[in-house]
């Protein structure tokens, strides 16, 4: 058999070429279009009942102010700094208490998921530490380290700390060991299956992991920023409703909404680069 | 010298406070440049003995030599290829293809040209930036044989590689085997229980018997090379075949009436 003829029954045998993949079939491109202009309007309804409600008087404004005097107010914060200055405040907080969490949890976590002698180790500190939510470190925190940033950081590293270390060991866990039984076999030692096989194997779970934990983590800036703060999302939410301005509560609570979305398609884009060849499987 | 040889190995596994004899009182040994098939019901042991020789489990007793040395831990002289190729899906065909050599240290660029000479010699030139989820079966397993080969194994370990492909990939694969390793003149051991596959490829089966292995029958496959599919219909193939069906039939039968056994 000629190695052309070869390559030729080996192009036949392949299912699809990599732009075949990327092309969708016009039919599903058109419902996903169509999907998506159905959601806008939705966004649009929403809205508009929201205002109708108002305005006419269904529900008074002190308990539900419409979307209008929330937009108000929110050009009034902006023109004055405020809330620009809140969303950096509470967005730092989270990112540098989370990214502390996160780079010792995931060298940790590797290290636990491989080693049974490790996991026997920090295992039951991890379970009693584990069913303690970020709120009940509060009082401690503020005990030693006051309500300054130090403490911020704190909250968010305690409240994400754990869990992530739980994820982490079970993305590990969940590496397929006939691959590491591959690496071995191809001269790979101890810290290079680490590196090169368990490490890349256990990344999308890791990743969906650090997603899932960053929404918690900003459950905890938020509390800890209601308990004891001068600035942040959750400090302005709690300060609004101590002056009764319903419209700045709902105000920041739009501002968490749309800081934390943003954040979101943020590190799925992070994501997509981190791990591209998911990109066919998804 | 022979390249591989099994003194005495034998391998039980307790499960359970039940004791399951795996393989017992294995002999055999395998010469450099030979393909050995090995061929047996299932359950008798096959792949017991390649991961013994791969160094991923020990013999309970006795012993594999390596080129006169016992095996003790994972070697990558003796290169596995698996049935579900295990390939790494974060790397691509080039990544998978150099990972042995990357191992060793060897520098970027010497590497990535011998690698790119395995992807040629398995047919996949053009594909080196793909990633395995992106290739079929086939193509996947062609790497996974690039992969082996690039880190120069002594010997080839095949546990029924290519059980999980359709009739005529399966088909294709191998002559390509065939060629590939006569080119680098590799010594084989090569599982299956297809009696077709065994003929085409070995130059020697060894059928084993019902649980626990052990060699029942040590046959040279006197066959002129290369063989086809129409040389599947001479008198020896015939000959060889019948030989075969037979030796192993009484081992099916065995098992089979040991599973009874067990149920009643």
């Amino acid at each position: 058999m000629s190695v052309d003829l070869e390559t030729a029954k080996l192009t036949a045998e392949i299912p699809t070429t990599r732009a075949e993949i990327a092309a969708e079939p016009l039919e599903q491109k058109m419902r996903r279009q169509r999907n998506r202009v159905i959601s806008i309007i939705s966004v649009i309804v929403f809205v508009a009942v929201w205002e109708a409600v108002g305005r006419f008087g269904l529900v008074s404004p002190i308990f539900l102010p419409t979307p209008s005097m929330i937009y108000q107010e929110g050009v009034m914060l902006y023109e004055q700094g405020i809330i620009q200055a809140d969303i950096l405040a509470s967005t730092r907080r989270v990112l540098i208490g989370f990214g502390i969490s996160a780079l010792l949890a995931i060298p940790l976590g590797l290290l636990m998921g491989t080693s049974d002698v490790l996991k026997a180790i920090f295992d039951p500190i991890l379970s009693i530490i584990r069913p303690l939510p970020a709120l009940s470190w509060i009082p401690l925190s503020m005990l030693w380290l006051g309500i300054g940033e130090t403490q911020k950081y704190a909250i968010v590293f305690m409240g994400s700390f754990a869990p992530l270390l739980v994820y982490v060991i079970d993305a590990v866990r969940r590496v397929d060991p006939l691959i590491i039984k591959a690496a071995k076999n191809l001269g790979a030692g101890r810290l290079q299956v680490l590196k090169e096989v368990i490490l890349p194997g256990a990344l999308p779970h890791i990743l969906s992991g650090l997603k899932v934990v960053l929404a918690v983590a900003w459950t905890c800036i938020i509390s800890a920023e209601m308990v004891g703060a001068s600035q942040g999302l959750g400090f302005r939410i709690w300060n609004a409703k101590s002056w009764n301005n319903t419209p700045q509560v709902l105000l920041g609570m739009v501002g968490i909404s749309v800081t934390v979305l943003t954040i979101d398609v943020l590190f799925k884009t992070v994501e997509k680069r981190l791990i591209p060849w998911e990109r066919s499987r998804r | 010298m022979a390249l591989i040889e099994f003194e005495n190995v034998s391998k039980w596994f307790t499960e359970a406070g039940v004791t399951v004899h795996a393989v017992e009182n294995f002999n055999l040994s395998i010469n450099e440049g030979e393909f050995v098939c090995i061929v047996g019901a299932s359950g008798c042991g096959k792949s017991t003995l390649l991961n013994m020789v791969a160094g991923f489990i020990k013999p309970s007793s006795g012993r594999i030599l390596l080129e006169g040395e016992p095996i003790t831990k994972i070697d990558p002289r003796c290169g596995m290829i698996f049935q579900n190729y295990a390939l790494f899906p974060w790397k691509t065909v080039l990544g998978n293809v150099e990972f042995g050599l990357k191992m060793k240290k060897m520098p970027k660029k010497q590497r990535r040209e011998l690698a790119r000479e395995y992807i040629q010699m398995v047919g996949l030139t053009g594909f080196e930036n793909h990633y395995p989820s992106e290739l079929s079966g086939g193509m996947c397993q062609r790497v996974t044989i690039a992969r082996a080969l690039a880190n120069d194994p002594k010997i080839l370990l095949m546990d029924e590689p290519f059980a999980a492909l359709d009739a005529m990939t399966r088909q294709v694969m191998q002559e390509e085997l065939l060629r590939i390793v006569h080119d680098r003149n590799k010594t084989t051991l090569f599982i299956t229980h297809s009696i077709d596959e065994a003929l085409i490829l070995a130059d020697r089966i060894v059928i084993m018997s019902a649980r626990p292995g052990r060699v029942k029958q040590d046959l040279v496959i006197d066959l002129p090379r290369p063989r086809h599919v129409s040389d599947q219909l001479t008198q020896d193939y015939l000959d060889y075949k019948n030989t075969i069906w037979e030796s192993v039939q009484e081992e099916v039968m065995q098992n089979m009436l040991f599973a009874e056994r067990k149920l009643a």
